[in-house]
């Protein structure tokens, strides 16, 4: 924590190239998608409709601030709270059910989001060709926010916040509740935890989250697709998160960066990256099924049991 | 009484898995649920504990209405339970196993945990002190720190009544404790449900093991097709012809 909290201060005192202090933003801003992301993951629950509320929070801030003139202030806030809002009746009925049917009805969703997005109130949302005139955020406290470090500074004070909180809660009882639930579900629930009720929590406070990340993504880039918060980003989440390892919070910290910073060397790719995703995803569920965080753990058992087995008589352990 | 089912019946399909169940569970006191296989014990524990719905009845804990609640508010009404397959959570330590148990007495809630505030750290810190006396009075105060999975089959069986014990159930329901153990093991664990029923807790078991029911429950109950075929102390119902008449070709109860 302390290393990544040097490296984002150091940072920009090494570069001030506006390349690198993207993919350094880009890089907070994914990991403030698949922290959140993977607070729901922690309780057993693969919602790929998370990239919605991203996108929930992204519309209403700019619509909000280009049609009616909000401060960029105030809708970091609202645009979390709808996100947060909406993910209460969305959660209540997608958490009825759980596993493959859990993924389906989330991923449904997300795409019926999408296209609304896309194909209704074209002089609202834009339609196919986006949502464009999207200001910076606003002056505050004498602020200004119109160079590429300023808004690199308030996605890493917004990245900060959210990874202490989650990193907070999940070495707390939270964390261990929500572990036991993806164990055995029904046992918590007979020890008195309401599952349903902390599932929905994950699920909101994730969402909100997610909305935060929204707003800022909006007046980042200044413009909106409906294919921002389609399947080919929800999927790079999933892929960000489970290749760093769903076990640990630690786990979309080192995926997100890693991938991140490999999606950016893999540009000339263009669609063919999620290709290249596809098979280090199907090689880490392979050979290191539990993410890379789990490796080095996993490489001293191994080295251990090697040792064990060259102590051991030779013939020993041979079967006949 | 602490626990009385009034005329609690279970449908699957057509099967009527229970039927018009009445019993009373007296507060302080150990009682046996028995029956041969099939006969609908693991049900009404499923029915008590809210793990399934009752077709028809009524279920009534300290003068309230259970039945028709969440598993998790009937455990925190006061009844905690244990399952016929010992279920844990296999990836955590023995003492994490507890806490999740500990969960109602000690969750402290958001703001402390994300302030990592005193409260939350006294909180923190008593339950870890309450789980591993919980674990020392059932003889795994000495594996606390090993993970839950890999421990043998009756440390199972203690972590999973110390989880039940860890959510300050009046009540705990055990289905099979003593499945599974060697001879001492079982006079051990019998010796843990005499102590518990000293500090006034009230058990209610299902068990296979005759000779363990019969000397240790205060009152049994006999199920037989999810039909309440007789009730009460073990030397009536030792002596009842249709106990006897139920357990034919099955298992003999015997003294």
């Amino acid at each position: 924590m302390v290393l990544i909290a040097l490296a984002i201060i150091v940072l920009p005192l090494l570069t001030r190239d506006s390349y690198y202090l993207d993919v350094a933003t880009t890089i907070l801003m994914n990991l403030t998608l698949t922290m959140s992301f993977r607070l729901q993951v922690s309780t057993g629950q693969i919602n790929m409709a998370h990239i919605s509320f991203m996108g929930i929070g992204a519309y209403t801030s700019a619509l909000l601030v280009t049609r009616l003139g909000f401060s960029f202030w105030a809708t970091l806030w609202i645009g979390a709270l709808t996100a947060a809002l909406l993910a209460v009746p969305i959660g209540s009925v997608a958490l009825r059910v759980s596993g493959p049917y859990y993924f389906l009805i989330t991923f449904a969703f997300s795409e019926v989001v999408r296209l609304f997005f896309n194909n209704f109130f074209e002089n609202l949302f834009g339609g196919p060709s986006g949502l464009v005139g999207i200001p910076k955020p606003d002056r505050v406290l004498g602020m200004t926010f119109n160079g590429k470090l300023a808004l690199y500074w308030l996605m890493a004070v917004i990245c900060a916040v959210v990874v202490v909180a989650l990193v907070r809660l999940d070495y707390s009882r939270f964390g261990l509740t929500a572990g036991a639930i993806r164990q055995a579900d029904l046992v918590v629930e007979t020890l008195g935890v309401n599952v349903f009720r902390f599932k929905l929590t994950t699920f909101v406070v994730g969402s909100f989250v997610a909305g935060v990340a929204g707003v800022f993504f909006a007046h980042y880039r200044q413009v909106l697709h409906s294919s921002d918060f389609g399947l080919e980003p929800m999927v790079l989440l999933v892929v960000f998160t489970v290749i760093g390892g769903t076990g640990s919070v630690w786990g979309p910290v080192v995926g997100t960066i890693l991938m991140t910073v490999a999606s950016e060397l893999l540009r000339e790719l263009h669609h063919y990256e999620i290709l290249v995703f596809g098979a280090v995803l199907i090689l880490t569920m392979l050979f290191a099924p539990e993410g890379l965080v789990a490796l080095p753990g996993g490489a001293r058992r191994l080295l251990r049991k090697l040792r064990g087995r060259a102590a051991e008589p030779a013939g020993a352990g041979v079967a006949p | 009484m602490l626990l009385e089912l009034r005329a609690v019946s279970r449908r699957f399909g057509g099967l009527l898995a229970v039927s018009d169940l009445s019993m009373t569970v007296v507060s302080g006191s150990i009682h046996g649920l028995i029956g041969p296989n099939g006969a609908g014990k693991s049900t009404v524990f499923n029915l008590i504990t809210g793990v399934l719905p009752v077709t028809s009845g009524e279920v009534w804990f300290k003068n309230e209405r259970i039945s028709g609640l969440r598993s998790s508010e009937i455990c925190r009404r006061g009844i905690a339970r244990t399952f016929q397959a010992t279920a844990l959570f296999r990836e955590y330590t023995v003492l994490q196993n507890v806490l999740v148990g500990a969960h109602l007495l000690a969750a402290p809630g958001l703001a402390p945990t994300l302030f990592w505030s005193g409260t939350y750290r006294d909180r923190e810190r008593q339950a870890r002190e309450r789980g591993r006396a919980l674990l020392e009075s059932l003889g795994l105060g000495a594996v606390g720190s090993q993970v839950a999975g890999q421990l043998p089959h009756r440390d199972q069986k203690a972590l999973a009544l110390a989880m039940a014990l860890a959510t300050g159930a009046e009540l705990v329901i055990l289905d099979e404790p003593l499945a599974g153990l060697t001879d001492q093991e079982k006079s051990e664990t019998i010796a843990v449900l005499r102590r518990l029923r000293e500090q006034r807790l009230t058990v209610l078991l299902v068990e296979h093991d005759m000779k363990a029911v019969m000397g240790v429950c205060d009152t049994v109950t006999v199920l037989d097709h999810g039909v309440r075929i007789a009730e009460g102390t073990p030397r009536e119902i030792q002596a009842n012809p249709a106990v006897i008449e139920a357990y034919l070709g099955a298992e003999e109860p015997s003294a």
